[in-house]
């Protein structure tokens, strides 16, 4: 994992100071909330429905177990003793006071962590495949890139005052789960025919009031220009990003505006200016982050490792937890595990103090001390001996992490929505405890197999409904919660736009309404052939006539 | 959407922990059931002035007038300022009454 150096503990440690100064001012009433608010904004502090809300960024979705026991602590300390993890790779509370946020960042800030960049029209904390660096057949492992654009893009002084928020999020092996083509830049890391590494960058994807995927506008881009181009992109985009109107001004409007054509040439023309300016990582830095991220000292395993093959054969509920929580480490006689935090009928993405405190426990027994956060709202543990992988099991069955549910019909993203968020119109969480009530049985699970619903409770769509094979939108209609829903939507490398599949849906029906497209979808499935298949090959005709009938 | 007609409450978050707040015609309460309620168009007004010279004072932010039922407990009629008056509903052990006591 990357340690600070001297310049970042000095930065975080001068952040917490000044942050504290403010809330002094603002309780005491030298600041107002007009003056106050952009700059609790920037330190990732919101007001909710019921109290402040923190977002604390985990970059690129790693954290060490000591971070993960200090979020336990914080939950515990400075709010009601629970977390909820995001669709960023972020964590945020919900019960948070005022008066005690400096305390508390200073806490944060004893292990790296931080409310930087989790707010605000900035560059937003970046994102990373949560299996970066234990995957096999990464070309690269995409913390290396992040982490640099983590240090660039810190209080970039150009950069902290953009049209809107913008959000970069980087993935090293073909198959993307860090949804690259759905974000401001995302950067995809490939090899040219002359086996150099660089990157396929995409601008102007975006989710919101108006989804767009993102226009790749270039296919190889030479690592060691990275920053200089990412710098050539915002600049174009902080110069002519429209700021007369919140819903147009991300770039996604940008691209559309100009052109994809225009656009490229734009920043093209910039970057030329400015591509020798000095911007660009220096080698040496380089291989200096890189360091930090080398792959730990990994024993040397003969497989097959019995005991582990043994175990599948012996335990039913562990075979199938294997087969959807544990993915193939890229080296031998090890495994990745996701751990789920989707208990059937409970908050995706929530857990409590004790939960984490296992889950750190866990990591450091068994995983090197290192943990994911993904963007599915998932816990991973990256390093775990396949020897060990019956006892992990066993240990998040205490505290109700064990479901074999990864990437299935009840692995649900949902944003807090109207339970917690002051923008949403309608409730998400329990949407996906309906949902996932009704397909509790483990086996009709997996007879379902690979489902991802996503739900928002408003369109600003911070549960990716516009990327779910089953996206769920909630609206307020004449005061009720109604909930649209859209069908075909993917945020993988062949992403795509769910669309509208007819008239929303009541709180009551909508459970009704997602059975139904299953039972459609297992009706005409072809053997082998998952949801988001079988809905690319028949399209949405076979779907609306089971929701809406015949004459519909 | 607030109708004229339809009784009235004033309500905030307290600037130093955030939490939702009602005013009761002499300070702020966690219950809406001890609110003030405003009848009329002009009683509404006057909320609004006090809920605008409590946020000058910087004593609540995010003030507001809601529209809530003509019944004691001064239920809000939007579901929105209900989860606001009680708590998340997915979280019923960290819920509070609309009622003290």
């Amino acid at each position: 994992m990357y340690i600070y150096d001297d310049f970042d503990h000095t930065i975080a440690k001068q952040r917490v100071a000044e942050f504290r100064d403010q809330v002094n001012r603002r309780i005491k009433g030298e600041l107002t909330e007009e003056q106050f608010r952009p700059l609790r904004l920037m330190n990732g502090l919101y007001l909710q429905l019921h109290a402040y809300m923190l977002r604390i960024a985990v970059p690129y979705g790693t954290l060490s177990a000591a971070q993960m026991r200090k979020l336990a602590h914080i939950a515990r300390v400075y709010d009601r003793g629970y977390g909820h993890f995001t669709t960023r790779q972020n964590i945020q509370y919900n019960w948070i006071k005022l008066e005690q946020v400096p305390d508390l960042m200073a806490e944060l800030a004893t292990v790296q962590l931080h409310g930087n960049q989790t707010s605000g029209n900035c560059v937003r904390n970046v994102t990373a495949d949560h299996f970066s660096g234990v995957i096999d057949g990464e070309i690269e492992d995409p913390r290396i890139v992040s982490e640099a654009i983590r240090q660039w893009s810190t209080f970039h002084p150009e950069f902290s005052w953009l049209p809107r928020k913008f959000k970069i999020a980087v993935t090293g092996a073909e198959k993307d789960r860090a949804a690259v083509q759905w974000h401001d830049i995302g950067l995809h890391i490939v090899r040219d025919d002359a086996g150099e590494v660089g990157y396929a960058v995409y601008v102007g994807g975006g989710m919101g009031r108006i989804p767009v995927l993102a226009t790749k506008v270039r296919g190889f881009l030479p690592k060691r220009e990275l920053l200089s181009y990412l710098e050539a992109i915002l600049r174009v985009y902080n110069r002519y990003g429209r700021r007369d109107n919140i819903h147009k001004a991300r770039i996604k409007i940008l691209v559309r505006d100009l052109g994809p054509e225009e656009f490229i040439r734009q920043v093209e023309e910039e970057w030329e200016a400015s591509r020798h300016s000095g911007v660009n990582l220096p080698p040496e830095e380089e291989i200096r982050i890189a360091r930090y991220f080398e792959p730990p000292a990994y024993e040397k395993i003969a497989v097959p490792v019995a005991a582990f093959e043994d175990a599948k054969k012996a335990n039913r509920a562990f075979a199938q937890w294997i087969s959807t929580n544990v993915h193939p480490h890229k080296t031998p006689g090890y495994a990745i595990v996701t751990i789920s935090l989707k208990p059937i009928g409970g908050i995706p993405g929530d857990a409590s103090a004790e939960q984490m405190e296992a889950v750190a426990s866990l990591a450091e027994r068994f995983s090197l001390a290192e943990i994911r956060v993904s963007h599915i709202q998932n816990l991973v543990l990256p390093h775990v001996r396949q020897a060990d992988l019956f006892a992990v099991w066993q240990e998040l069955g205490k505290i109700g992490f064990a479901n074999a549910n990864a990437g299935l019909v009840t692995d649900i993203i949902a944003c807090p929505g109207l339970d917690y968020c002051s923008l949403a119109n309608a409730r998400s969480i329990p949407v996906a405890q309906r949902i996932s009530e009704r397909f509790a049985d483990l086996d009709r699970q997996h007879k379902i197999g690979a489902l991802q619903i996503k739900i928002s409770g408003c369109i600003n769509a911070c549960g990716h409904h516009h990327a779910g094979h089953i996206g769920i939108l909630g609206v307020d209609k004449a005061g009720q919660e109604f909930y649209q829903l859209t069908l075909g939507g993917a945020g993988d490398e062949t992403a795509s736009t769910g669309q509208l599949i007819g008239p929303g849906f009541s709180s009551d029906g909508i459970v009704d309404a997602v059975e139904k497209v299953i039972d459609a979808y297992l009706d005409l499935r072809q053997p082998n052939e998952t949801f988001i298949s079988a809905y690319r090959r028949v399209g949405p005709a076979p779907f609306k006539e089971k929701l809406y009938g015949v004459s519909r | 959407m607030s109708k004229a007609d339809t009784p009235k409450v004033l309500t905030g978050n307290l600037l130093r922990n955030g939490a939702t707040v009602y005013y009761t015609g002499s300070g702020w309460s966690a219950h809406v059931a001890e609110a003030q309620v405003a009848a009329t168009a002009a009683e509404a007004e006057e909320l609004r002035k006090i809920g605008a010279a409590a946020y000058a004072a910087n004593l609540v932010i995010d003030v507001n007038v809601v529209d809530v039922q003509p019944t004691a407990e001064h239920r809000p009629t939007h579901i929105r300022e209900v989860i606001r008056a009680t708590g998340p509903t997915v979280r019923p052990d960290l819920n509070k009454s609309m009622s003290p006591g």
